[in-house]
């Protein structure tokens, strides 16, 4: 598949771009987790478009950081980052921290963003459904929380194996960028909710049923608030979607975007 | 030499079953476990302490802050320093310190500060620190702006002791139209000023640029803390003067009794409570709290961290607690002072479960049969 790496610059910010496939073009903003380079899912959305897949600051080899310091600031940088693209209108398919930020991003600027997938998103407060604290050392307490079967092989090769695991530096710099917009109001903007009824364009909410980081609570206050948004509920399922159900949530994100 | 008391006013009733039931002593850990009616009668114990400490003759005391934990139940160290100005006649009151990124504003703890110094007739010392990783969950303070906070904190907090009110700040992190706290501290310019330290160079250049104190925090094997104090004498050289060793302070756990075989026989429940119980969950970096490289390069250091020891050998080896008769006391000391080249001792006499009576002896012993001693032998050997 057809895979360029670009490194742009964005209102002073370096920043790291992948573009992958072939076809219209389609944005995808990443979780926390920071899935910057491609995975099974983008190749399944990168056979019919083409799959813009920046690092946001402080991730990978993005910079930045330091000119961000909440939401509000991530989401213009992608305002920043779609105007240096040329890109309006642009589908958009965001999952958890990425999520968020999309629906921060369409609040400010609606003509950027078009169709929305959003993969259990971060971004709202539930009472009674709080969500779990992300921000903890553990290896296997973290697979507990974001995967549905911790025990498989994909949960066990998610994270760094020990801090002598190469990949350990960026995961404290994603740990570190995640902090940074979501520690306090905790992975939320407490405004957001009661903006959900300006974000009227055509929306797909998908969760995995046994989310515990983000409970599905916030995926059905989601669809219950925004005007024009469905819910797709993914069995035997965690926060980790796009891993956890690949084809599946790839096939509900492509059928939604085909038929807008 | 200066001789301190130092405590942490830690909780004493962890259940038995604590190690398999709970991954920390910290943030987390059930506040329904703290009895109300004991900690009082703790908090007041612990005063007593360090107000017979001044009646034995320690140049000073230490208090210091944490927060939703069992290791320290002082969330405010400047209510229990403030009492202690009252209850002291001649010690130091050394606060080790201020979390000052939490004092909204900071210019909180320059008044705090100041009330203190004035009441005891200006024998504060004044910590300020940039507060524990566990404190950023606690106060849900977010840590990616620990540094730059407690850098404003800190240069605000030093205007407002030095330059005349009001004037304005405009900060990153704090407004403040109008800067005019009254009092004002006795001591001119301001309070000694002790900052405390894991390691970070970045914390050692900061302190030796500015000719404050640098405190050694504990619990780490000698070879660390050697590393750390050469490495403040090298930054201090290189800003053109040589460190005084007062500019210097070892902070470790102290037990003495009659023979060496009876201090340790007295002392090592309590020693184990303390590693194994109230140190589970101290040691944690929320993201940011320093860099990603740092964090990577101090798990280095926790091999070298008292919480690894499993037997009285390990402690012994490390330096991480002196324990014996007081000729053994003095001697182990004396040793490693001046391999050290410190000039405060800040002894923990007490860390948890050790009983009133037994914390009284253990310092009465450490004053009578060390301290005086040692001073005078460390006076003599800093001097020649």
């Amino acid at each position: 598949m057809k895979t360029e790496n670009k490194t742009l610059n964005i209102a002073g910010k370096k920043t790291q771009l992948t573009i992958l496939g072939e076809g219209p073009p389609l944005l995808y903003l990443h979780s926390a987790g920071g899935e910057t380079e491609p995975i099974a899912f983008h190749h399944k959305l990168a056979e019919k478009y083409t799959v813009y897949l920046p690092a946001h600051p402080g991730f990978a080899l993005s910079e930045g950081l330091d000119q961000i310091e909440d939401i509000h600031d991530l989401a213009w940088h992608y305002v920043d980052l779609l105007g240096e693209l040329n890109l309006e209108n642009v589908p958009v398919v965001s999952y958890s921290l990425g999520a968020w930020t999309a629906a921060e991003v369409k609040l400010i600027r609606p003509n950027l963003i078009g169709p929305l997938v959003m993969i259990a998103a971060a971004g709202l407060h539930v009472d009674g459904s709080p969500m779990e604290e992300l921000f903890i050392d553990s290896f296997d307490k973290l697979r507990e929380l974001l995967f549905f079967d911790p025990a498989s092989q994909e949960a066990i090769d998610y994270f760094p194996a020990d801090t002598n695991d190469p990949r350990i530096l960026m995961w404290l710099r994603a740990r570190e960028a995640t902090a940074r917009v979501g520690w306090n109001p905790y992975l939320h903007d407490p405004k957001l909710a009661g903006h959900l009824h300006r974000l009227d364009g055509p929306v797909q909410v998908i969760w995995g049923r046994h989310d515990k980081l983000i409970p599905l609570a916030h995926g059905e206050y989601y669809t219950e608030h925004l005007p024009n948004a469905k819910l797709a509920v993914l069995e035997e399922c965690g926060h980790m979607v796009p891993y956890e159900k690949t084809d599946e949530a790839a096939a509900i994100t492509l059928d939604f975007l085909g038929s807008v | 030499m200066k001789f301190f008391a130092f405590h942490l006013m830690p909780w004493d009733r962890l259940p038995d079953d604590f190690a398999e039931k709970y991954d920390t002593a910290w943030t987390w850990l059930p506040n329904e476990m703290f009895d109300p009616e004991h900690g009082g009668e703790l908090y007041n114990n612990y005063l007593d302490q360090l107000v017979l400490a001044d009646q034995l003759g320690f140049d000073g005391v230490c208090v210091n802050e944490h927060h939703q934990n069992a290791y320290g139940t002082m969330p405010s160290p400047n209510l229990m320093a403030s009492i202690l100005a009252r209850q002291t006649k001649n010690c130091r009151i050394a606060v080790v310190g201020n979390a000052i990124p939490f004092y909204d504003p900071p210019t909180r703890c320059a008044e705090e500060f100041s009330m203190i110094d004035c009441i005891s007739g200006g024998r504060l010392i004044a910590g300020l620190v940039v507060g524990g990783g566990p404190e950023y969950y606690s106060f849900s303070k977010n840590p990616t702006f620990a540094r730059e906070m407690y850098r404003e904190a800190f240069d605000l907090i030093i205007r407002a002791w030095t330059e005349p009110g009001p004037f304005e700040h405009y900060g990153k992190h704090w407004k403040l139209k109008y800067v005019n706290p009254w009092p004002r501290p006795i001591q001119q310019p301001h309070p000694p000023i002790w900052i405390p330290g894991a390691g970070s160079r970045e914390t050692i250049q900061f302190v030796a640029q500015r000719r404050f104190a640098y405190m050694g925090i504990p619990y780490f094997h000698m070879d660390f803390f050697q590393r750390n104090f050469d490495m403040f004498r090298d930054e201090c050289e290189k800003c053109d003067y040589t460190t005084d060793p007062e500019q210097l302070g070892w902070l470790l756990p102290i037990y003495c009794a009659e023979t060496d075989e009876q201090a340790w026989a007295e002392y090592e429940p309590h020693l184990w409570y303390f590693v194994k119980k109230l140190l589970k969950g101290l040691v944690v970096f929320p993201p940011g709290y320093t860099s990603a490289r740092s964090i990577a390069g101090i798990q280095k250091g926790l091999q070298q961290f008292m919480s690894t020891c499993e037997t009285r050998e390990d402690i012994e080896a490390g330096g991480y607690a002196i324990v014996g008769s007081p000729d053994t006391v003095r001697q182990k000391l004396s040793e490693r002072i001046k391999k050290l080249g410190v000039g405060n001792l800040l002894g923990l006499f007490q860390l948890g479960t050790l009983p009133h009576d037994m914390t009284c002896k253990n310092m009465k012993l450490f004053a009578e049969k060390v301290m005086p001693g040692l001073r005078e032998e460390m006076n003599a050997a800093l001097t020649s």
